[in-house]
């Protein structure tokens, strides 16, 4: 198990800067996940960290341990790929084994760590077949059971579970989840899901365009956005720009295009008639008049019924709000209706 | 979705192909094992005996041709490999100037045998240009028998030549099923470069490996230009030998034995090919 140190990262494909001078801790036995759009930087910072890239800049340590010019095959780290990548020539017990015999681990030590592995993952009886003749699911777990056996100081995951239907991706998230947990294994997990980053991690590292926009558990990253790109990334939400018009105390009075709006802005700096970017998610546009918010008045224009909730497209003023109301709802489009936001669901963004 | 079941017309369109084959191929070797045995003679009476098999299995040169042209095809096939599996490793992945390379080492695929071997000559004869420059250079002090040496080494050059292009492709397109999240999996669980050839490159490229093998070797075993023209005095290949029973000897008998053996030869590595082939892929039954 190790601290992950990755001090300045750069990494540059030709003109293109694909890790832009990133830096960020991992504290031993933390799940870190790395989320953003593709080309964002997050499966080249994997791939550097591994040891498959080498950094143009900067420097990565596992503990005090400098790995710039550490070949993958001394790094100690585990990863599990996209493909799952088992080697397709081998049995089920071969492929775990791989990393045993790689490190010439004693047969008599291999069979018990493998079987070890094996019953951990419900993979037990499964030893002698081929990658071939195994469900998605299974593969994933045989990649999985292959990765941890070593008992790698960090543990790399590439976007593993997206090939997997969306049923058996929740099931198989909880067991890495379960797993990392049980074992205590420092891990950093990519993935363009941001359902899956919520659920799994203990942070969220958000990236875009190769640099890091914030890093935060999954609440904060969530709820208190810093930008709009995670506002906008993470989940649903109505960004907008909007003007100070009063500020009395840690509350300040925003004219927003649909309306005037209460926000919390506690001691953050911006003075009567500043220029500011807000966001607030669907969820927090409550229907109703009710509540201590701003109150505001629109017309539906889609209702759109997703079983649990009903996500209403709102014309407030000529601007495209989203809400949720719940799915017992009789709004349909043309209706108007109210709503209130309430003044802490309101996010100041950079 | 329910299969269609193929219709007298799907047979019909196959006509051509298979029926080619076994029109002109079949009934070329039904004719070639009834001649081995004495029958449809073109040259006398034809009665069914196995005394053309006794002559030529007691015949020195008839014998020596089949252990010389063995010996070839089998030199001919590994030795090619060995030159194209690097080659082929080194090529799998683009970089700058490899497409240049990768053509230039296919230009002896598109050159006739024949004319192969006579460049071939021009540079490993005994006044040739390798003999000539190493004795400029005082490395040797008369020429080098490189061509027409008892052994074959000069066929065998020339084959490995000729054919490295050929069996580089069937191995390129091997490696490049392979794919690069595999090999970077060895690397992540420990494996270092010599690990990574033998338990990866070489066992996922095995069909290649071996489909290559066994085509060069038929090449190479069959082969007649080339050892026509570089190869020794004695013993002449299968090939040749075969030629000189039926046109110079008018033993069209017994060249067709030689013919059956040709046959029955091939058949048997392709069998060893595919014995070999599911035990490395574990496909044993």
């Amino acid at each position: 198990m190790s601290r992950l140190i990755l001090k300045n990262l750069t990494k540059k494909f030709d003109a293109m800067m694909a890790v832009d001078h990133i830096d960020l801790e991992v504290e031993e036995g933390e799940f870190v996940t790395l989320l953003g759009p593709s080309g964002c930087g997050k499966t080249t910072t994997l791939r550097t960290v591994a040891g498959f890239y080498q950094p143009d800049e900067g420097e990565i340590y596992f503990n005090d341990r400098l790995m710039n010019n550490v070949p993958p095959a001394k790094r100690n780290s585990s990863m599990c790929f996209q493909s799952y990548a088992l080697f397709p020539h081998m049995n089920v017990f071969d492929n775990i084994a791989f990393g045993l015999k790689m490190r010439k681990v004693p047969k008599v030590e291999q069979k018990k760590r493998v079987e070890k592995v094996l019953e951990m993952l419900s993979l037990s009886g499964m030893g002698q077949r081929r990658p071939g003749q195994l469900s998605g699911g299974q593969q994933q777990r045989v990649a999985l059971a292959r990765a941890i056996v070593t008992e790698p100081d960090i543990l790399l995951f590439d976007e593993p579970l997206s090939n997997l239907d969306a049923k058996l991706r929740v099931q198989v998230r909880v067991e890495i989840k379960e797993m990392q947990k049980r074992l205590g294994i420092t891990s950093i997990y990519v993935t363009h899901d941001q359902d899956e980053a919520l659920a799994i991690s203990d942070r969220i590292v958000v990236m875009s365009q190769g640099h890091i926009e914030q890093v935060g558990d999954p609440q904060s990253i969530y709820l208190h956005p810093k930008t709009s790109f995670v506002a906008g990334f993470i989940g649903l939400a109505n960004i907008f720009e909007g003007k100070i018009v009063q500020r009395q105390g840690p509350e300040a009075m925003i004219e927003a295009p649909f309306g005037k709006l209460r926000a919390l802005i506690g001691d953050r700096p911006g003075k009567v008639g500043d220029a500011v970017k807000l966001s607030f998610r669907p969820e927090s546009m409550k229907l109703g008049s009710g509540g201590d918010g701003s109150r505001l008045r629109g017309t539906i224009l889609h209702a759109i019924f997703m079983g649990d909730t009903t996500d209403l497209f709102v014309d407030i003023d000529g601007t495209r709000l989203r809400a949720h109301a719940d799915s017992m709802t009789t709004l349909r489009a043309g209706d108007t209706a109210e709503f209130n936001v309430s003044p802490n669901a309101i996010q100041f963004l950079e | 979705m329910e299969r269609k079941k193929a219709s007298a017309v799907d047979y019909l369109l196959l006509l051509p192909g298979i029926g080619f084959i076994v029109i002109f191929i079949g009934s070329s070797i039904y004719i070639t094992v009834a001649q081995s045995f004495g029958l449809l003679s073109i040259t006398g009476k034809s009665q069914f005996t196995f005394r053309f098999w006794e002559e030529v299995f007691h015949d020195k040169e008839s014998l020596d041709s089949i252990l010389f042209s063995l010996k070839i095809g089998l030199l001919s096939s590994v030795a090619t490999l060995l030159c194209a599996f690097p080659m082929a490793l080194f090529l799998r992945k683009s970089g700058p100037g490899k497409g240049l390379l990768s053509t230039i080492i296919k230009i002896p695929q598109f050159i006739p045998a024949l004319v192969a071997a006579f460049l071939i000559i021009n540079l490993i004869s005994y006044h040739g240009i390798v003999n000539e420059v190493l004795m400029a250079l005082h490395i040797i002090d008369k020429p080098l028998r490189m061509l027409n040496d008892k052994f074959g080494w000069g066929v065998v050059l020339i084959q490995v030549w000729k054919n490295i292009p050929f069996v580089l492709l069937i191995l390129q397109g091997s490696l490049a099923s392979i794919r690069d999240d595999t090999v970077d999996a060895a690397k992540n669980l420990g494996a270092g470069a010599f690990s990574i050839l033998m338990r990866i490159y070489i066992p996922l490229a095995m069909p290649g490996i071996l489909i290559s093998m066994i085509l060069m070797f038929i090449k190479a075993f069959g082969d007649f230009s080339i050892t026509s023209v570089a190869g020794p005095a004695y013993p002449p290949s299968i090939a040749l030998r075969m030629r000189n029973t039926a046109t110079l000897f008018q033993e069209w008998d017994k060249a067709a034995v030689l013919g059956v053996v040709i046959i029955v030869i091939t058949l048997l590595i392709t069998w060893l090919y595919s014995r070999l082939a599911d035990f490395v892929t574990g496909d044993e039954k």
